[in-house]
């Protein structure tokens, strides 16, 4: 029975077979004639001259939370909105406590500034 | 064709038996509505709520089991299921489902002093706390393997969270992460081994599986035996059995210590729930193709857990070790595979929560603020500095080591005695070797809090919450170390069943 | 009134509790006062109980208590009780009895320690833990006291733990004993397999008839276990490093009454060993010949009199349990009591020494002492002839009592058993001169003392030592002690049936499992001739060697002495050198083999941690690749049960 799986097995080995012998052969085809531009990090594009921009405020972050946040119950109310019909109250129900849990964290979110918006005022967790 | 309707009217939904359910309930709900009073008000609460409220839903949980360990000890009513055999309750489960109901309470008591100490404090901390109990608990009700795995996942990523609870300590970080990786990456192992089984077998239902073992031989059984490994190599990651057990000492070592204490208790009591009743109890037929892959492992973790915690100087990676060899006592009860052993893991199981949860108070403490201060030398002196601190801290390593009049000492005797009714005398030697070579680690922390001076006189802090818990665990482990009649009859008691409800 | 035997243990229990509660505030010297009543109460109760036996028939000397049910565990229960028959109660009485003297003892001992409430704390703790150890009536409790007193022996030899020295003592009392006690673990968990039950009667009962081979393997796992808390060899080594602990500690723990315990437990289960094949017995008596032999030999070579006695103490266990393969208990019991009054008393005197010395152990700094502390020395002599073995002294009987078992068991262990004994004259002889006689080889700081005694002194200008008696509290108990090991040998005179007091009250605990002699008067009297010359000789010895060499003039110039000469000068080349050599080659196997194998065992754990741990490296991947590994492995285990 386990005889179906060869052709997977081969596969698996040709993968590795593969990437094995790329990577070996481009160790000993390639040649090698360093530069100091051909030995930065990223071989392309323009050579970086100064420092990357200012970080994104974690504000953002925060807003992206909220966004997955929903994207998550939006994921899972729409199968169930395919077939409300057939689960009925108890769908309907369950539904009801999965969008609340969901909510729930929204709640927490706001609870802890998410929405408070304006560069002065500071993010202030609850510790006091 | 693709889209093709299934009649709406053709699904079954289920009768939800909320009362079975009540412990899941406490506890998430618990959870959930803390974190919605909190973000609402939480600026006008007082800081020492948190805990309380947690250790009083814990406590609730623990409470609202009562009735279900009634109806299940009830001769005439027995174990059922719920929620379309999703959810077993018998003895065993109910056990479980305090065992870590209770280790909640502590764990909450615990992080009060804690997360104040370290400017943390919030209901962050607890809400993750419930949330992974109820995946604990669910784990231990678990009769059916989605569900299991269900109760794994809640159960971890709230610890994966709790993990790295320190944000401004670069080792809870990377405890969490670590933590995280090769967590997701067994569970991945345990959720290839479930899919396995339910290939071999046609079902994820325990009962059903189990059934179909037993009436059907298996002409060609590879799927289900590499289910098997696959199933053991997600579950022996979860309850740190060697070799899947590296992550412990890293992760136990940054981790916040009360949460610490939580994993090495309430996180183990559930893997230890899910090993039992899917290997033991579902795949009891097959006890001669699994057990000497148990006897292995368990080998293993007795030894390299007790030898690897000697060559330590970090009394949290001392006891990290120390618990992956006192994993090791257990997955002997689990080797064993009958009624005994089972019971044996269940004692160990409450006593080594009580034990652990008293270590890892103590090393709270001391640790200081920071919790850094946590090497051998940190605690000497401590006997002459805080004497009943240091005298709790004995009497837990002193119950780890196995010395008579404590439960631990009850805890091993029941483990050996399982590897010895079931004649495996090596087994049984190989697990009184580790307890000598682990009890010259206890004896190394000992000497260095009652023997050794120490300059360092910074006060010691002992805040109210732990002062309890150390009271009740060091009353629990030499009250019920010299009677110990009452926990034994109860592990006995829980036995597991595997029952489908009509 | 025999059920006041719960007293016995409930006594030095409260007062460890009292003492943990209070002790700090008693201070000294209430916290030493607390502790001595307590075990002078818990000798009374001992009496009380042992009068009540006496009311008795002797078969009817055997009492049980069951205080409550311990570990109910299925078909497996154990419950806290004692048992009061003649072994316990004899071994309970001169427990408690030697206990309160050295407890008397202690509050002057450790006047003026910091910790002086903790030591006392400690000292209840252990005569609690022993009482458990001899009282309980079944295995499990006897554990729980074998375990007890190994804790707080350690405890005690590391009380003093600043100094480096004594904390490493401490701990390899512990590791050494953790061996032993794994084979009592094995041993009791056997003995339930077999019988059922860890019940001592409920054994006993089952005994008769088990098989030979679970009898034989019950019996040496219990003597690894009687070895390791005994300090027989190869477990020996920790007794003479656990003489870094207080003097008291060292007469009551170390010579008294904890290393006593793997005799009593071997006793306790003479049924057990009377099943066994003739080998178990056989090997309990070589490994006691072997290291009552071994002990002695090296006891020579010692400088530091706490080690003479110490080496003294294992070689005197080594006769016990020679008594025990030999079959004759009662004479092993009647040993050891005698052997606690001695050795208690050697150890004490000892202790009161050094006490009047400065904390000096080293026996080259004394000399001469007897003028100064004339009481312990008196006291001492009457120690030294009572373990010399010189009639009528205890010690005489008690040994007379071995050698005539051996002697029936083995000719050649009787002989080698004579030698030991010729050795333990010789050695303690030794001690008692130099210390207390000769000249001075101390200073006390007053220069024209020496340039009048026109004696070499030693040169350590700096110290001066001003040897005194010590305070009554310290003396009595010397006074009290050397008057039983005077009279010791009553209990068990071997003239007739009658006088043979202790073997007929051990009678009942030993089940008919008594060597009965055969040997006839004129052999009685030759073998016991022999062991009076045996401590002749030693003692001869050991005069020409040290009175002889060292001076003075007056006493050396009697006849007897100048008949030793010859003696002398050939002792004294042998023992300069090729003796010295070879007892300096005992002492070195001591130091680097076994030593070594203990410490490599240890060095073979943390080697193979610090090899484990490489594969610790804190890399997330590395720890994947472990998982994935295992994984691997599990894979192709099952794959290889599969059945396609």
């Amino acid at each position: 029975m386990l005889g179906q799986y060869l052709p997977i097995l081969a596969l698996g080995v040709l993968a590795v077979l593969f990437a094995a012998v790329s990577f070996v052969a481009s160790k000993l085809l390639a040649p090698r004639r360093p530069t100091s531009a051909k030995a930065a990090p990223y071989e392309c594009g323009i050579v970086p001259t100064k420092e990357a921009p200012e970080r994104f405020p974690v504000r953002f972050f925060l807003v992206a939370m909220i966004f997955i946040v929903f994207d998550i119950e939006i994921i899972f109310i729409y199968p169930w909105a395919t077939i409300f019909e057939g689960l009925g109250l108890y769908g309907l129900v369950a539904m009801l406590i999965f969008a609340f849990a969901v909510f729930e964290s929204f709640v927490y979110l706001v609870g802890n500034g998410a929405l408070d918006w304006g560069p002065l005022k500071k993010q202030v967790p609850r510790t006091r | 064709m693709f889209f093709a309707q299934v009649a709406p009217d053709s699904i079954v939904t289920p009768d939800i038996a909320w009362t079975a359910l009540v412990p899941h309930l406490v506890l998430a709900g618990g959870a959930i509505l803390m974190l919605m009073v909190w973000s609402l008000a939480g600026r006008w609460l007082p800081r020492w709520l948190p805990s309380m409220v947690t250790a009083a839903v814990g406590l609730g949980a623990a409470i609202g089991s009562i009735h279900l360990w009634r109806r299940v000890t009830d001769a005439d009513r027995g174990p059922f299921s719920a929620v379309a055999d999703s959810v077993g309750i018998d003895g065993f489960s109910v056990f479980l489902t305090v065992v870590i109901s209770l280790t909640v309470v502590f764990a909450a008591l615990l992080a009060d002093g804690y997360l104040r100490r370290e400017r943390l404090d919030g209901p962050e901390y607890h809400v993750l706390l419930l949330l992974s109990a109820a995946g604990g608990v669910t784990m231990a009700t678990a009769n059916d393997l989605i569900v299991l795995f269900l109760g794994l996942e809640i159960l971890s990523l709230a610890v994966y969270v709790l993990a790295g609870y320190h944000n401004r300590r670069a080792q809870s970080q990377e405890a969490a992460i670590k933590y995280f990786v090769l967590g997701a990456f067994s569970s991945a192992f345990l959720l290839y081994g479930i899919a396995l089984t339910y290939g071999a077998t046609g079902s994820t239902n325990l009962v059903d599986i189990n059934a179909y073992l037993r009436s059907t031989v298996l002409v060609d059984d590879g799927l289900l035996l590499a289910g098997f490994a696959l199933l053991l190599v997600g579950l022996g990651f979860k309850v740190s059995a060697v070799p899947f057990h590296t992550w412990t000492p890293d992760v136990y070592q940054g981790s916040p210590t009360p949460v610490v204490a939580f994993m090495a208790s309430g996180v183990k009591a559930a893997g230890f729930a899910a090993l039992l009743r899917v290997f033991v109890v579902t795949f009891g037929t097959y006890a001669d193709d699994w057990k000497p892959i148990l006897y292995a492992l368990a080998v293993a973790t007795l030894l390299v857990g007790a030898i690897l915690a000697v060559v330590q100087n970090d009394v949290k990676r001392m006891l990290a070790y120390s618990s992956i060899s006192h994993a090791g006592f257990m997955l002997i009860g689990v080797h064993a595979a009958s009624a005994d052993g089972t019971a044996s893991v269940l004692y160990y199981l409450a006593v080594y929560s009580v034990l652990v949860i008293g270590s890892f108070a103590v090393v709270g403490v001391v640790s200081g603020t920071g919790d850094g201060a946590t090497t051998v030398g940190d605690f000497a002196g401590l006997g002459a500095r805080r004497p009943w601190l240091a005298f709790a801290f004995t009497v837990f390593l002193l119950a780890q080591a196995g010395v008579p009049l404590t439960t631990g000492f009850f805890a091993k005797f029941y483990a050996i005695t399982a590897a010895v009714d079931g004649r495996s005398w090596a087994l049984a030697i190989v697990a009184m070797l580790s307890a000598v070579i682990a009890a010259y680690l206890y004896l190394r922390i000992m000497i260095a809090m009652w023997l050794e001076g120490s300059d360092d006189d910074a006060p010691i802090r002992v805040p109210v919450g732990t002062v309890v818990v150390l009271g009740v665990a060091a009353a629990f482990t030499i009250g019920f170390g010299i009677f110990p009649e009452p926990i034994v009859d109860l592990a006995r008691d829980a036995t597991p069943a595997l029952v489908n409800s009509p | 009134m025999e059920e006041l035997v719960w007293l016995i243990p409930a006594l030095p229990l409260l007062g460890f509790v009292l003492l943990v509660l209070g002790g700090r505030r008693l201070g000294e010297p209430g916290a030493g006062y607390l502790a001595t009543t307590m075990v002078a109460g818990s000798f009374i109760a001992t009496v009380l109980v042992f009068v009540g036996l006496l009311g008795k028939d002797a078969e009817e000397r055997l009492f049980e208590q069951t205080l409550f049910e311990w570990i109910p565990a299925g078909d497996f229960s154990v419950d806290v009780g004692f048992l009061a028959d003649p072994l316990s109660i004899t071994m309970a009485l001169f427990i408690t009895g030697i206990s309160s003297l050295i407890h008397l003892y202690a509050i002057a001992y450790m006047h003026g320690d910091k910790d002086f409430s903790k030591f006392f704390v400690y000292m209840n703790l252990f005569v609690f833990s022993m009482l458990m150890l001899v009282l309980g009536d079944n295995l499990l409790i006897t554990f729980l006291g074998w375990e007890g007193v190994g804790t707080c022996s350690y405890l005690l030899i590391s009380f003093w733990f600043t100094d480096e020295a004594n904390a490493t003592a401490g701990k390899k009392a512990f590791v050494t004993n953790r061996v032993g006690d794994w084979g009592f673990m094995v041993a009791t968990l056997l003995a339930f397999f077999t019988f059922g039950s860890i019940n001592y009667g409920e054994m006993f009962s089952g005994a008769d008839g088990m098989a030979t081979s679970t009898a034989t393997a019950i019996t040496l796992l219990l003597l690894v276990g009687a070895a390791g808390k005994s300090a027989q060899f190869p477990l020996y080594l920790w007794l003479p490093d656990a003489m870094a602990g207080p003097t008291p500690v060292s007469a009551l723990i170390h010579a008294a009454t904890m290393v006593t315990g793997g005799v009593y437990l071997l006793t306790r289960v003479n049924p057990i060993i009377a099943e066994a094949s003739s080998v178990a017995p056989d090997v309990i008596a070589w490994i006691g010949l072997f290291t009552a032999l071994f002990a002695a030999s090296i006891a020579v070579a010692q400088a530091d009199i706490k080690k003479v006695l110490a080496y003294s103490t294992v070689s005197q266990l080594g006769f016990m349990f020679v008594a025990v393969g030999s079959g004759v208990y009662v004479a092993a019991i009647f040993h050891m009591v005698t052997h606690a009054f001695f050795k208690a008393l050697l150890f004490l005197g000892a202790g009161s020494v050094i006490h009047g010395m400065d904390d000096e152990q080293d026996m080259e700094y004394y000399g001469g002492l007897r003028k100064f502390m004339p009481i312990t020395a008196a006291t001492m002599v009457v120690g030294w002839l009572a373990i010399a073995g010189v009639p009528p002294f205890s010690g005489f009987w008690s040994k007379d009592e071995i050698l005539l078992g051996a002697y029936e068991n083995n000719v050649v262990a009787w002989v080698l058993l004579l030698i030991a004994a010729i050795l333990t004259a010789f050695y303690m002889s030794r001690l008692i001169f130099l210390t207390f006689f000769g000249e001075r080889r101390w200073s006390d700081g007053d220069p024209e003392a020496h340039a009048a005694a026109d004696e070499p002194v030693a040169d350590d200008g700096a110290r001066s030592f001003h040897p005194h008696e010590p305070s009554p509290l310290m003396w009595v108990p010397l006074v009290v002690l050397a008057g039983l090991a005077l009279l010791g040998g009553l209990l068990n005179l071997p003239f007739t049936g009658d006088t043979k007091i202790l073997e007929q009250w051990l009678e009942p605990s030993l089940f008919g499992n008594e060597h009965i002699a055969t040997s006839g008067a004129a052999g009685k009297w030759t073998l016991a001739i022999m062991s009076i010359v045996a401590a002749v000789i030693g003692v001869i010895g050991a005069a020409a060697v040290y009175i002889r060499r060292r001076v003075d003039k007056s006493v050396v110039e009697q006849p007897i002495l100048q008949d030793a000469w010859m003696v002398d000068d050939t002792v004294t080349s042998f023992m300069g050198g090729p003796g010295r050599k070879s007892f300096e080659l005992v002492s070195w196997f001591d130091r680097t083999v076994i030593d070594g194998a203990v410490n490599g065992t240890a060095a073979v754990v943390r080697h193979g941690g610090l090899v484990l741990r490489r594969l610790q490296t804190g890399f997330v991947r590395s720890y994947a690749v472990g998982v994935g590994g295992g994984a691997v492995a599990l894979l192709v285990y099952f794959l290889f049960r599969t059945t396609f």
